[in-house]
């Protein structure tokens, strides 16, 4: 055995990669579960894709068939029932555990320098999965996979002058047919793999500048201990939580995240009474129809998820550990969390009388939280810094601080 | 909340989720409502005659239901999509699905059966679907007390059926996922022992 690993070391970094990523890679010793949602993200790809292979066996991108062929995976194909269950249930899974991780990020300010471009990889992936849920769901064909469909490829039409074109070519015709099918299916397929590599990008950002933690200091060597086996074995744990809430689902209550109309077929005769997207697109459709006109709607929705790329800039505090020593960074990020449920909540239901001014009074909140932040982190600096701090903390700040009027 | 309570919590969960079941002998007599009254002008594409044995009938009683249809067809509709069309102006949706197509499932398809009423013009009409056009089959509205009450239990045993209908693999489903979950609660506890284990080593 010896011999071979000595063998590949010769011609490939096995065991440095080894020991450089798993058994001497220095992590903090004070991350607590919530540091555990990244993997969990990587486990639940892993499950997508190899559920996702093996439906594609059975499925049939063809809109004549493709709905007859769930229901052939669901009650002839041994075991199909739980292949199909697992892969959309994992969708649900997939959204829940990646907004954790964001939350997560957003709470103790991880996306503060040095770890922007990491934040960014992770911005990225966002879209890409959102993209693939999106594509994904347009495939069993029924009612509301069809007219989902229907009105997200319409926004584009909110594109100046070649918005019809761009519409006409996104579906491969002029409504929603069997060549939108097929190229979803295409996409969606390929998708996936798109984010796997993306997530290799995501980890070599990662371990280069290394994980933060919830203290927000660097911490001293001695603090820091090898991922293997001490986080190998807590993230394992935390999967383990993760897989009884997760199948039980799968297995109890499979319809949870199933919208009774996507059971019935797809029909372009007939628009069901309330066409509404999956949960995890909810608090992004609800900005789409909060703001009164199309190309505005378009243009705040995308800004929506797009706008916490900024957030390295817009959090201008020096005070690190996120929301840890910020009492005001904390009140608006439980503030913004409400916010979010609130809108899905909107988002799920007709717009009309009080929801409607809900749903816009929260898309103001959601907006008015990044924009306000530039100057209420800079005022709640001094605050903090004059209210005082842990003495390593404030030292971080200060020095942050210097750093930055000495450039200027 | 400690471990064991979240792992109390986690058995209650497992042991109490899908109790609610509705028993052979009703799903028996629905079937026999689906197939003698509903599939006279609704498909249920995604059922075999080869199914109903699942549900406990034996092959005799199945060939009786299938007459000269073998034993691996779906039921299809006896009447033609043509003729329901001009007959009821709509072709009837097919309802092996039905029960988890709708917003309350078997609740619904109940409400619905039972749900035709005579309205001011003397018209038949129903609650839970207004312009519904499909007839009173079981003509509720006009039953008696007693009339009404046989009609309920059909209605109650076709609903149940056609929630199995909807999901032929729910028992299976069920069965199977208590071991699973058995099975992940037992490695997630020895997986927290050992996490314990492994951590001492830096005190």
């Amino acid at each position: 055995m010896n011999k071979i690993i000595a063998w590949v070391d010769q011609r490939f970094p096995l065991t440095f990669f080894i020991k450089h990523e798993l058994t001497d890679y220095p992590t903090p010793r004070n991350l607590s579960y919530w540091w555990g949602f990244g993997f969990l993200a990587g486990f639940v790809l892993v499950i997508q894709i190899v559920t996702g292979i093996f439906l594609a066996m059975h499925y049939k991108p063809d809109s004549n068939l493709a709905f007859d062929s769930v229901q052939h995976i669901m009650r002839e194909v041994n075991y199909g029932w739980l292949i199909r269950y697992l892969h959309s249930t994992g969708a649900s899974a997939f959204f829940a555990v990646i907004y954790t991780h964001m939350a997560r990020t957003l709470y103790y300010g991880s996306y503060r320098r040095p770890r922007e471009l990491l934040w960014w990889t992770g911005q990225g992936l966002l879209l890409l999965m959102m993209a693939t849920a999106f594509m994904g769901y347009l495939l069993p064909w029924g009612q509301m996979s069809y007219w989902g469909a229907t009105v997200i490829t319409n926004l584009f039409k909110a594109t100046p002058v070649y918005g019809d074109q761009i519409v006409t070519w996104l579906r491969g015709g002029f409504a929603v047919d069997d060549p939108t099918l097929t190229r979803f299916f295409s996409l969606h397929y390929l998708f996936p793999f798109l984010i796997f590599a993306a997530v290799a990008i995501h980890l070599v950002a990662l371990h280069t500048v290394r994980s933060s933690n919830p203290s927000g200091i660097n911490l001293a060597d001695k603090d820091n201990i090898p991922f293997h086996p001490y986080f190998t074995i807590k993230d394992l744990f935390g999967l383990g939580i993760f897989m009884i809430v997760y199948l039980l689902i799968v297995f109890f209550k499979p319809d949870l995240f199933i919208d009774a109309a996507n059971n019935i077929p797809a029909n372009p005769m007939q628009t069901p009474a309330d066409i509404v997207p999956e949960w995890y697109f909810l608090p992004f459709y609800a900005i789409l129809r909060s703001v009164p006109d199309l190309a505005g709607g378009v243009v705040a929705m995308a800004i929506s998820v797009l706008i916490f790329a900024a957030m390295p800039y817009l959090d201008r505090s020096r005070v690190t550990g996120g929301a840890r020593y910020r009492p005001i960074y904390r009140a608006m990020f439980y503030i913004f969390v409400i916010d979010i449920f609130v809108l899905g909540y909107v988002g799920a239901h007709p717009p009309a009388g009080t929801l409607k001014m809900v749903g816009e009074v929260c898309t103001a909140i959601y907006f008015l939280t990044f924009l306000l932040l530039p100057f209420v982190s800079r005022w709640e600096e001094k605050f903090v810094l004059a209210r005082g701090l842990p003495p390593a903390v404030e030292a971080m700040a200060r020095k942050e601080i210097a750093e930055a009027e000495g450039n200027v | 909340m400690s471990n064991n309570k979240l792992f109390g919590l986690i058995f209650c969960l497992m042991f109490s989720a899908g109790s609610a079941q509705a028993d052979e002998a009703q799903l028996k007599r629905g079937a026999h409502v689906a197939v003698e009254v509903c599939n006279t002008c609704h498909s249920l594409k995604y059922l075999k005659y080869s199914d109903f044995l699942k549900l406990g009938f034996s092959k005799a009683e199945v060939d009786a239901m299938r007459g000269t249809k073998g034993m691996a067809d779906p039921l299809i509709s006896q009447m033609a999509p043509a003729d329901e069309l001009a007959m009821f102006s709509t072709v009837p949706p097919d309802l092996s699905l039905m029960a988890k197509a709708r917003d309350g499932g078997a609740n619904y398809i109940y409400a619905m059966i039972t749900g035709f009423y005579t309205d001011a013009k003397g018209q038949t009409a129903n609650h839970v679907f207004p312009g519904i056009k499909m007839p009173d089959v079981f003509m509720i509205a006009q039953a008696d007390a007693a009339g009404r009450q046989g009609i309920e239990q059909k209605a109650r045993d076709v609903s149940a059926f056609l929630e199995w209908a909807s999901d032929p693999q729910a028992e299976e489903r069920k069965t199977l996922g208590r071991y699973v979950i058995g099975y992940f609660v037992f490695l997630t506890v020895l997986l927290y022992f050992l996490k314990k284990k492994i951590w001492k080593r830096l005190d």
